[in-house]
């Protein structure tokens, strides 16, 4: 059955200017709404620049972006900011502010966006209970695992209800279990219709979830878990 | 709206982190304030006296000391026989002392009246041709009697080239200190964007306009000139009485005071210091904006 499309890369190229390198080569890539999708490739891949394109951090050199229903290529850059509160963003070395708390952290993002204080305070706790960390509101990041700081990134990413999430190595910085348990409440959350893409050097982790792999090498897709195309790979 | 208070209050922080940066910004703002408000009030007494003094084309003609009230009066007949002179008006010693009381305030001149009264009789002489101002006044002071002839006029004459002199000397001052403010400023402000990097760089991940990123380091420009707007009222407020009084030992005049003017240049001095300030702020900003994510940080 055909779904919606939230991402869909159309022959899209990108060489970053500064030194010339082809990072992505004519890549071609349909994400429906509702989808789980790991990303997987080698150091060097293209991996981050994939995700880049899909926030608008970088531009393509060729090729067309649709995210969301939003044609990226030719998005002026005022609207940028319309389409990231679209998505929620999740950082291998978290990002958290430090001289906020896990509460001020998340409710930051609404913050920004400009949401009313009555709307954070009811918001902000349920996201951290849907977390589990309904009990370190008022903690600093400092004093908390990398798993927990993980976890308030995740929450940050979420307060503000995006259709998308994007999450590049996301476990990178953090021990085995802890990382089972992040994938494991991204799973949850794209159950509840948040579409979620995880960029993952950890193959057994990708093998336990089951989910659709797309895995990049040198700039290209190179293999498919749900494209027939690839399947006789 | 904790977290725009929490940029706004590390604004403020950073203010003072950056200390010699932010002193640097108020002190130029505040040198080409001060120097405004200076030529403004010189301009604006230079052309009062200019006005009082040398539009009148009539010059003050002051009698010995020791004539009677009788003798001067008739010396009146001797100034008007002299070539080039329309008119001579008698002034009598109390209507002279009048007159100044009205144009430098009453406290003065209380015990100075009759008997009291320093002053000479005169006359108030009106010139037909000024451009033989010099020559007529050497005539006068050839009768007998006459003890000396104002030189207002021509004081007056100097002060206005000297002050219109200053002025275009100022005004290029000021542009070039209100030039340098706006540099100075905008390093200021960058520097504190720098500070912030990492905050700016979540702000837009998360999908914050350009203009809400803006705002907390538009108020620490618009601080900067606020500051410097009042320190530099304060200033002219506690320097011109002193220059006005000691000038006044010079040339006697009712001059105009800072107090008198305060309000309009108060006013126009934050307009101007909120102007530079967020101006300043205004070109390092949107610089720094275009960069995304990673590019903000140097990763
Ligand atoms: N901002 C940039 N400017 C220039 N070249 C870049 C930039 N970002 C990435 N590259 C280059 O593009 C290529 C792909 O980089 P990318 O970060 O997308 O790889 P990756 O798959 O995420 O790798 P890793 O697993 O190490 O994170 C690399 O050769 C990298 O050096
Ligand atoms: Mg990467």
């Amino acid at each position: 059955m055909k779904g919606i499309t939230m991402i869909e890369f159309k022959n899209v190229s990108k060489v970053y200017d500064s030194n010339g390198v082809h990072a992505l080569d004519k890549v071609s890539i349909n994400i429906q709404k509702g989808e789980f999708v790991f990303i997987v490739g080698s150091s060097g891949a293209g991996k981050s620049t994939f995700l880049k394109l899909i926030m608008r951090e970088e531009q393509p050199t060729s090729g067309t972006i649709v995210v969301n229903g939003m044609h990226l290529e030719k998005m002026p850059r005022r609207k940028v900011p319309y389409l990231r509160r679209t998505m929620g963003i999740v950082f291998q070395d978290f990002r958290l502010i430090s001289k906020m708390t896990v509460y001020e952290n998340v409710a930051f993002a609404m913050r920004c966006v400009g949401k009313k204080n009555d709307v954070i305070k009811k918001r902000v706790p349920y996201i951290l209970e849907l977390v589990g960390l309904g009990d370190k509101a008022k903690d600093h990041p400092s004093e908390l695992s990398g798993g927990e700081q993980q976890r308030v990134s995740l929450a940050r990413a979420l307060v503000n209800n995006p259709a998308l999430i994007i999450a590049d190595e996301p476990t990178g910085n953090i021990d085995p279990e802890m990382s089972y348990e992040i994938i494991q409440l991204l799973s949850e959350i794209n159950k509840r219709g948040t579409t979620v893409l995880v960029v993952t050097h950890e193959h057994e982790l990708v093998k336990s979830f089951g989910k659709r792999v797309i895995t990049i090498d040198d700039g290209r897709v190179v293999s498919d878990s749900d494209d027939e195309r690839y399947v006789a790979i | 709206m904790s977290s725009f208070g929490y940029l706004i209050k590390e604004g403020f922080k950073n203010l003072f982190h950056n200390r010699l940066m932010t002193l640097a910004s108020l002190g130029v703002l505040i040198s080409c304030l001060v120097l405004t408000g200076s030529a403004v009030m010189l301009t604006v007494n230079v052309s009062n006296i200019v006005d009082s003094v040398g539009d009148n084309n009539s010059t003050k003609v002051f009698l010995d000391d020791n004539l009677t009230e009788l003798e001067a009066v008739y010396k009146g007949k001797e100034l008007k026989a002299l070539d080039n002179i329309v008119d001579a008006q008698f002034v009598d010693k109390d209507d002279a002392i009048q007159a100044y009381r009205e144009q430098l305030g009453e406290a003065v001149f209380a015990n100075m009246t009759g008997d009291d009264n320093p002053l000479p009789y005169s006359f108030n002489v009106t010139m037909d041709d000024l451009s033989r101002y010099d020559e007529t006044v050497n005539a006068i002071k050839g009768v007998s009697g006459v003890a000396s002839v104002s030189s207002h006029r021509e004081v007056a004459q100097k002060l206005a080239s000297l002050s219109s002199f200053i002025t275009t000397m100022s005004l290029w001052i000021i542009l070039a200190l209100a030039i340098i403010s706006l540099f100075i400023i905008s390093n200021t402000i960058r520097m504190t964007m720098f500070a912030h990097r990492f905050e700016i760089s979540i702000m837009k991940s998360v999908g914050a306009t350009n203009a809400f990123v803006r705002v907390p380091f538009i108020v620490e420009g618009v601080i900067i000139g606020l500051v410097s707007a009042a320190a530099s009222v304060g200033i002219l407020y506690l320097l011109s009485d002193g220059v006005i009084n000691s000038v006044q030992s010079i040339l006697n005049f009712r001059y105009t005071r800072f107090t008198e003017i305060i309000w309009p240049v108060a006013g126009a001095f934050c307009a101007a210091g909120v102007l530079v300030g967020a101006l300043g702020s205004a070109v390092s900003i949107s610089r720094s904006l275009k960069h995304e994510g990673n590019e903000i940080l140097g990763w």
